[in-house]
């Protein structure tokens, strides 16, 4: 092992903290956990679509080897109730449904929890479980959104009047005048099939009740750890105070482990009920059904012959699946508000209807909806250079908000804190050297070989404050030093994997003046940690790092006052460095924080009568640029940060095969202040592979009866090493003017914008046959339809 | 919808150690059996329940691995792995080597996965049936009542489906010697982790005359005879192969899964069996 | 129900199996080792690799049955006393990872392509690498800490021979 210290402090590459426990398997995932007497659990699915349950014969189940116990929805609804939103669609002005842990009647989509088994092994439980039979009075289905549009569409909820779940209009201005004045109009009709996030590790829980102490403790692999005792609560009857979530080691999320899921309330009542710890993880075909996206979008926007973008009008429909009281059903609402994205189009008009489908649900995702958004508004902007045949990169920088603009409000009221696009587009621009590759785009298709370089800009609010919801802007920190100068850091944001643990750690070093070698990270325990929120939307640096900050700052203040008093100096001519305190003028003349630490510890009052004995403190911070006042169009601004990002992708179509290859790639990023380089760019990789997943080859396919046939990683194809190429990234920073640190949200970026670039340059590649890309995603048989449809 | 994971009842299991034992396994076998090879499908359908066996035969302790040379043939034990095809040095049958070495799912699976196994499986999708037919191989079958040969050109009934007998074991298949014979072969998959759309193999025979067979895109492989001159550049010798290529795929009918619909895979058969021919000729950069 | 004996990381285990177990599930709960992950118990994510008699395997697709009498080494056999294998250091270095479930795949594969050829082809890598999914970083982190573990695994072949 290298002997030499890691490089530590703010905007140093710290290596990972919990890097050797990964390495060597010693770090401990929920499948991990097994309590003394674990039983386990296996779920009984619909078998149809959309149905009303008759009847539920467990006999055959409760006779099997090793069976404890075998649950029906209507057995369960004696115990639990409904599990509460999320994300409420009804204070939005939207329709619910009552969501529960086991479905006593009516069956919206295959794959709907219907009864569960406890076993003493997973394989009983599996076997078990396959003996149950249920019976359906089957309902009409429908698994397309348009088509549940329709008014003599079958209603999924048959005491709703039609499908929509939630239907809103955003923007400002007017776009039809707009357009109407505009020299030129392009529109299209762009499709997002279904994909799905897919972390490697599935969901998971390990529920364990004493009846004695009328206790429950859930090991889980979860983002929100306080969101999910609540929700337990809720559902379950319970006491707060009776219940500890504790979130293992999580194996990736990407949104998929938000809360509100019907197996985690129903692994608990497993245990309530049973009277044993019960674990239940989550098989690959299971979490393949939670989707992660699916819209239909109908867009026109207008310009003028200069490129200038004057209008815009979209229609989207998203495909939402079932309800869920999980926050995925949401993500729409910022596939509307994030148009017009970095671009000046104060003419904007969205209309949004979420309908309702026989399909699983969604589960948040990473992009949470802006993904959407960059895909048809790059695609847009791509269609105007096209038909006024400009560069699509000066079409963009004609059209960008100026870094002079900053905070900028856009049409659907989000106020853009900072950025500088042009400059990321020239960044990425030189990184792929866009020259060069422009001229062998032009000896490829001298050579009959399609070449496309497709740009694609992204826009990315992050660290949301939703109204309402467990979608909050702050998040709160406790840190605590030991007499020996150990530091424990406990907060309320939890890491899925990106290891924020590791740049929150970075922070407290910084702020405190002490080695991070000193500093422990306790993340998402409920008992231990100060209430919080958990991860999502790029949070966890912007809030955990400001909130550990102040705490941190605190603490340092005491030492600096008890340390300046031991080495008999002023405190305000102190300060904490490396781990001493000591005058700012005399360096050696120092005393070393543990010192100090135990001075103020054991000789309480002694060493500064008026010190209480305390190292420790608990902050909450918030972000600045936070409004939820309605604005005189009934806007909020729920977002404090706006990380951008500009793509370009290069692939290769190959014409006989419609096979696209993405063979270079640039993204220039722009988060802010970064914490940790490493951790930041580990994010962006990611994502773009993940968007680039999404705009080839990942899409959840199901069959006539609503039964999902990718269901398995040789149908569900997620990129592979070769699938993609290395990537070029480049940061620009423009501290955002809002935090602590000038850091913005990281961690979304790049699942929109890579599709988007990837769509563009295969339409850019197909230029000269002149095909119009319109969908997602581009596996070889629709690229194939697209040229030949082109060239008929 | 299955109920994911389920295995649900267990199975006899039986590891024989010579060809005696594994006839006698096979002969006194209760109810449906499975015979394991390097277990990377059979096993992950026990897991699923989509394979249910009775019993299940387990090859591994039989010795059956590795090539050989005998009597101007090459003998492939039914057990040997992609990593033994890339490893047996010098290649007795170069065409396999490079099919070794283009298996998905890295190493891991190069380690496990099987020529036999892949072969009996018959997945319509697979690259090892396709190959098979175009060297003309002949698949050595065991049971109680002895060894018989069967070409691999009658070999494959259907997707998943062959006439192996569930009293049987493929345990060797036997090729020509192919010697310095040229090949060439070229797979399409739709990204890295997939399966084979349309896999096609070029062998020039002996005799003269050009062999291609295709995989992927019907429900079983097909192979066509092409005469020389073969010029993967004369549009109408391309149309030539793309039209016998489709005529054989129309006779057994397509092949549609998940991944890619027949109507698809027949319409670049014929491109991916030219390219295979090119390959041959070592003209073709691409791919 | 039958007797099978292994021998995880240098340690000798008999255990009782059904013919169903699969060698994953009784390596992380017969034996105790759970380093070793589940994600798809298809073959295809590569989280449950294992060495088995010298060779990864994907110890989800293997019966344990089948691997009676087997050496395995799992994740947790990769470091020795006097430390960290310089793969696992090639990766904690290059952020070759996130949340670290894919990490049994990777590492004994790189492991096993470094034993045979220390100075991999860059085709070799991606082959190598192309077995494991990870959703997390991309790949482009993997990729470079398998090429810094084959330098460091060339420099200290070379070492010897130096004067």
């Amino acid at each position: 092992m290298t002997a030499s210290t890691p490089a530590a402090g703010i905007g140093a590459s710290t290596r990972r903290r919990d890097g050797a426990a990964l390495l060597t398997g010693r770090a401990r995932y929920v499948d991990d956990y097994r309590p003394h007497g674990l039983h386990y659990a296996a779920v009984v699915r619909s078998t149809v679509a959309h149905g009303r349950i008759r009847s539920v014969d467990v006999s055959g189940a409760e006779t099997a080897p090793g069976v404890v116990l075998v649950l029906t929805g209507e057995q369960a609804a004696r115990h639990a109730g409904p599990i509460p939103y999320f994300i409420s669609p009804a204070t939005r002005g939207g329709r619910e449904v009552d969501i529960r842990c086991l479905e006593p009647e009516l069956v919206t989509y295959v794959g709907q929890p219907v009864a569960a088994v406890v076993a003493r092994s997973r394989v009983e439980a599996q076997s078990a479980a396959a003996a149950v039979r249920v019976e359906y009075d089957s309902l009409p289905h429908v698994l397309d959104a348009d088509t549940a549009l329709l008014p003599d569409s079958p209603r999924v909820y048959p005491d709703w009047q039609d499908n929509v779940v939630f239907a809103k209009t955003y923007g400002a201005g007017d776009a039809e005048e707009a357009l109407h004045g505009a020299d030129v109009v392009v529109s299209g009709e762009f499709r997002i099939a279904r994909s799905t996030t897919a972390p490697v590790e599935p969901r998971g829980y390990v529920a364990s009740w004493d009846a004695t102490d009328e206790a429950l403790t859930v090991h889980g692999s979860c983002q929100n750890p306080h969101q999910l005792r609540y929700m337990l609560s809720a559902s379950l009857g319970l006491a707060e105070s009776a219940i500890r979530v504790v979130t293992a080691k999580i194996g990736g999320s990407f949104g998929l482990k938000m809360q509100g899921l019907p197996e985690e309330t129903l692994v608990c009542l497993l245990s309530m009920l049973s009277r044993r710890p019960v674990k239940w993880i989550e098989d690959r075909r299971e979490s393949l059904m939670s989707g992660a996206r699916e819209q239909i979008h109908r867009i026109r926007v207008g310009a003028k012959a200069d490129g200038t973008i004057t209008g815009l009008v979209n229609r989207i429909v998203a495909d939402a699946g079932a309800m869920t009281a999980q926050a995925g059903w949401a993500m729409c609402n910022m596939s509307a508000s994030t148009f017009p994205s970095g671009y000046r189009v104060p003419d904007c008009r969205v209309e949004l209807r979420l309908v309702a489908t026989n399909k699983p649900p969604l589960s948040a995702a990473r992009g949470f909806g802006k993904d959407a958004a960059h895909f048809v508004m790059e695609r847009a902007v791509d269609l105007v250079a096209r038909r006024l045949a400009l560069d699509p990169g000066e079409v963009r920088r004609r059209n960008f908000i100026r870094a002079g603009e900053f905070p900028y409000r856009t049409a659907t009221g989000l106020n853009i804190d900072s950025g500088d696009f042009a400059g990321l587009l020239d960044k990425a621009q030189a990184a792929i050297d866009y020259p060069a590759v422009r001229e062998l785009q032009r000896r490829r298709r001298e050579q009959g070989r399609p070449l496309g370089v497709g740009i694609a800009f992204e826009l990315t609010p992050e660290s949301s404050d939703s109204p309402g919801t467990f979608v909050s802007g702050f998040d709160t920190t406790t840190v605590r030093m030991s007499l020996t100068g150990r530091v424990t850091v406990l907060t309320g944001v939890t890491s899925p994997g990106g290891g924020n643990d590791t740049g929150i750690a970075q922070i407290v070093g910084a702020e405190l003046g002490v080695p991070v070698e000193w500093i422990d990270v306790v993340q998402g325990d409920t008992d231990r940690c100060p209430t919080g929120f958990g991860n999502f939307s790029g949070r966890s640096m912007v809030v955990g790092g400001g909130s550990a900050a102040l705490a941190a700052r605190d603490v340092r203040a005491t030492l600096r006052t008890v340390g300046a008093r031991l080495l008999e100096r002023d405190p305000e001519a102190c300060e904490v460095v490396d781990g001493t305190v000591r005058s700012v003028s005399e360096p050696d003349c120092a005393v070393p924080v543990p010192e100090v630490a135990h001075a103020v510890l054991t000789r309480a009052f002694a060493a500064a009568a008026e010190v209480e004995p305390v190292l420790e403190s608990t902050r909450a911070y918030k972000p600045g640029n936070i409004d939820h006042r309605p604005d005189e169009l009934g806007r909020i601004q729920p977002y404090p940060t706006y990380s951008s990002c500009l793509h370009i992708a290069v692939v290769e179509v190959d014409a006989e095969t419609g096979k696209v290859d993405v063979v270079d790639y640039a993204m220039a990023h722009d988060c802010g202040t970064m914490i940790n380089p490493d951790l930041v760019e580990g994010q962006a990789w990611g994502a773009i592979t993940m968007g680039i997943g999404s705009a080839l080859t990942e899409q959840l396919v199901f069959d006539a009866g609503g039964r999902l046939v990718s269901d398995r990683f040789k149908s569900y194809l997620l990129p592979r090493a070769g699938d993609v190429p290395e990537f070029r990234l480049e940061h620009q920073v423009t501290p955002s003017p809002f935090t602590m640190h000038g850091n913005k949200g990281a961690g979304e970026a790049g699942v929109g914008g890579a599709q988007a670039a990837v769509a563009n340059a295969v339409e850019d590649a197909l230029a000269p046959v002149g095909a119009c890309v319109r969908s997602l995603p581009l596996t070889p048989p629709v690229v194939l339809d697209l040229i030949e449809e082109a060239t008929r | 919808m299955k109920t994911p994971s389920a295995t649900r009842t267990t199975f006899d299991y039986r590891a024989p150690e010579d060809l005696d034992g594994l006839a006698d396994a096979l002969g006194t076998a209760r109810g449906a059996v499975s015979v394991l090879g390097g277990g990377t499908m059979l096993v992950p359908d026990i897991s699923h329940g989509t394979a249910q066996p009775d019993t299940v035969v387990d090859l591994a302790r039989t010795g059956l691995s590795g090539l050989r040379r005998a009597d101007g043939e090459v003998v492939v034990g039914a057990m040997t792995t992609y990593r033994d095809l890339l490893t047996t040095a010098p290649a007795p049958v170069p065409l396999l080597r490079r099919l070794a070495a283009g298996v998905t799912g890295g190493p891991q699976i190069r380690n496990r996965g099987t020529v036999g196994g892949s072969a009996a499986f018959a997945n319509p999708s697979s690259d090892v049936p396709a190959a098979l037919l175009a060297l003309r191989a002949r698949m050595r079958l065991l049971s109680p009542d002895g060894v018989r040969e069967v070409p691999a050109s009658d070999f494959y009934t259907g997707p998943f489906a062959t006439v192996r007998r569930d009293d049987e074991a493929l345990i060797e298949i036997t090729l020509p010697d192919p010697g310095a014979a040229s090949f060439g072969y070229v797979k399409f998959k739709l990204s890295v982790g997939s399966w084979p759309i349309v896999t096609a193999t070029a062998v020039a025979e002996s005799g003269g005359g050009l062999r291609v067979a295709v995989g992927g895109a019907g429900r079983v492989p097909v192979a066509v005879m092409l005469t020389e001159p073969a010029d993967p550049a004369d549009p109408e010798w391309l149309a030539h192969i793309r039209e016998r290529v489709e005529s054989e795929l129309d006779s057994v009918g397509t092949w549609t899964d998940e991944l890619a619909e027949g109507t698809y895979r027949r319409r670049i058969a014929g491109t991916i069996a030219a390219r295979s021919v090119a390959a041959l000729r070592g003209d073709d950069e691409r791919r | 129900m039958q007797p099978i004996r292994l021998t995880v990381n240098g340690d000798k285990h008999e255990v009782t199996v059904d013919p169903r177990d699969l060698l994953v599930y009784v390596i992380r709960e017969r034996i105790g080792l759970t380093g070793t992950n589940v994600g798809c118990l298809t073959g295809d994510c590569g989280a449950c690799t294992v060495t088995l008699d010298g060779r990864t395997a994907k110890s989800c697709s293997v019966l344990a049955v089948t691997a009676d009498g087997s050496e395995i080494r799992t994740i947790e056999g990769l470091a020795s006393p006097a430390g960290l294998d310089p793969v696992q250091e090639a990766f904690w270095k290059e952020n070759g990872f996130q949340c670290g479930y894919c990490l049994p795949g990777m590492l004994l594969a790189t492991r096993e392509l470094l034993d045979e050829d220390p100075d991999p082809a860059e085709e070799d890598i991606t082959r190598t690498i192309d077995g494991n999914l990870c959703r997390c970083t991309g790949y482009t982190t993997i990729l470079r800490a398998v090429r810094t573990a084959a330098r460091r695994a060339q420099h200290r072949d070379e070492r010897p021979e130096r004067p």
